[in-house]
């Protein structure tokens, strides 16, 4: 069975697939169209859910060999892609929309199966604005990248609707920062993954920002004053190292 | 005798005006500064030029310091790489602006200065770059003020105002030794109770709010008044973006949050 998740931005689709997801035995798959090098939500369901197959850039055909198996399909379409897909024509699937009360229209309800409360978006498609960035072997002072959140989601460098991302961290954690305008506050979630203690991580990290007025390039020299230097990197996990053996002493 | 005590100027002519004109309101007698007349702001020499000829007594602040003997900061004055890169940026870019007369008045600026039982210094009696913070230790609080032989501290670098009063002034200190006795120091005062004033900050606030922050102090009541003043601060972010320094000042100038980041470690003690 396919189930096609849709919403405005920031509604909380992947949330909402994750609560799915922990109901159900393994296998299962996930695909996420249209995030081009940029995976997070995909990284972040594998982190929770290694069994469950990520599909974003593989051939239509091996999706259809998993459906043709049984396996439950779970499709989360981003809010700036077309509700209409192709592959789904003449196949069997659930249509679930999250949608607050606010931005429920009429197209939410023809188009949706099930319409479920989601998180306000008051973002202007005709205004919007998507910056993505992989960040992969970058690992982040955790106090600048603090200051780097706090700074772009409370609008220094432009109005931020939506932010998420992947960072790695100088002690070898990977966490989730998530940022929605309607909701207070972020969320910042370790991530299920080994600590990275040897050299730079050589697994995804990245971050995405949906708003309006965005200086992009701001946002990346910014980001860039949060790297760790290779020595300095060096230096952080020679201290973990060091204290990690005093640990096992 | 009222006097106002000023802090943390950083070049930010607009907001010293604003102060310099809610004093002049007051019925204050003497003006004293603590320090940094420059860094991050847009007008270094025509803050120094201002406080310079209103002959106001000031002593050296962190700043001050660093554009005299180039950068020498501790590893505690910044609490992440960013902070110390913009830290840099606006050193390099005050480097360039100031002039010899402002680099010379600012070398000329003593560390402490003393008025009959009032201490005033910038970060603490031990150095420009150390914080006395609301929650530094009671002891190393006292300390600090016993050093001074003062009755009242006024300290400034946190860039938030704050009034504290340390009531058990009698230290005792007992040194452990591998002989069996052990010898104690004490130090009596002569008041029974002692005061750290923080003056905030003029140009550079990190109370959440854009006003400049200052205090008057009576000396006969021991009255203390934490002053926040309103002001243009769009001017100034405005001048800070036409000068080249970095647009991210400008907005943090607008939130009230400071140009680089609160120190991290609210009991570290500086020891430079």
């Amino acid at each position: 069975m396919i189930t096609v998740v849709a919403g405005p931005c920031g509604a909380g689709k992947t949330t909402w697939i994750l609560q799915e997801l922990a109901q159900m035995p393994t296998p299962a798959v996930y695909v996420t169209p249209g995030v081009g090098t940029v995976p997070i939500d995909a990284t972040r369901v594998t982190a929770r859910f290694p069994k469950v197959e990520i599909f974003h850039r593989q051939p239509e055909t091996e999706l259809l060999q998993r459906l043709s198996a049984g396996i439950p399909v779970y499709f989360e379409l981003g809010f700036q892609l077309e509700t209409d897909i192709p592959l789904l024509e003449n196949r069997p699937h659930r249509r679930v929309a999250l949608v607050a009360q606010e931005n429920r229209d009429a197209g939410w309800q023809l188009w949706a199966n099930a319409v479920i409360q989601g998180n306000q978006s008051t973002l202007d498609l005709q205004a919007a604005q998507m910056w993505r960035a992989p960040l992969s072997g970058q690992v982040f002072d955790p106090p600048s990248l603090d200051t780097f959140w706090q700074e772009l989601t409370q609008g220094a460098y432009g109005e931020v609707h939506r932010a998420k991302g992947i960072f790695e961290l100088a002690d070898g954690q990977a966490f989730h920062f998530d940022f929605v305008n309607s909701l207070p506050g972020s969320a910042y979630t370790e991530l299920n993954l080994p600590r990275w203690v040897q050299g730079r991580p050589n697994r995804f990290s990245g971050i995405e920002v949906v708003g309006q007025g965005l200086d992009e390039g701001a946002i990346a020299t910014t980001l860039k004053d949060c790297y760790l230097s290779d020595s300095l990197l060096a230096s952080y996990q020679a201290s973990l190292q060091d204290s990690h053996s005093l640990e096992v002493a | 005798m009222n006097i106002a005590v000023l802090s943390c100027i950083h070049g930010n002519l607009e907001a010293l005006e604003a102060v310099l004109r809610e004093i002049d309101q007051q019925d204050v007698d003497q003006i004293y500064c603590l320090g940094d007349l420059v860094g991050y702001g847009p007008y270094p020499n025509e803050v120094v030029a201002r406080i310079r000829a209103l002959n106001i007594p000031t002593c050296q602040g962190c700043w001050d310091e660093d554009i005299v003997d180039g950068l020498n900061a501790c590893d505690c004055s910044y609490p992440s790489l960013l902070a110390e890169t913009r830290g840099h940026r606006a050193h390099e870019w005050t480097n360039r602006e100031v002039t010899l007369e402002t680099r010379t008045y600012l070398a000329s600026l003593p560390l402490i200065l003393q008025q009959e039982n009032l201490c005033f210094v910038h970060g603490s009696p031990h150095s420009q770059h150390e914080y006395l913070l609301p929650d530094t230790s009671a002891f190393v609080a006292l300390e600090r003020v016993l050093f001074t032989g003062a009755d009242t501290l006024f300290c400034g670098h946190t860039h938030i105002p704050y009034v504290r009063h340390l009531e058990n002034s009698h230290l005792t200190l007992k040194v452990a030794s591998p002989s069996t006795q052990s010898p104690t120091y004490s130090s009596n005062t002569p008041s029974s109770l002692k005061h750290i004033i923080n003056a905030g900050s003029v140009g550079e606030p990190r109370h959440g709010r854009p006003n400049a922050t200052y205090v008057i102090y009576n000396t006969d009541a021991q009255q203390v008044k934490l002053r926040e003043v309103e002001y243009d601060f769009t001017k100034t972010c405005a001048a800070i973006l036409e000068k080249g320094l970095p647009a991210i000042f400008a907005w943090r100038l607008s939130k009230g949050l400071e140009y680089a980041e609160k120190a991290d470690d609210p009991t570290h003690v500086c020891e430079r």
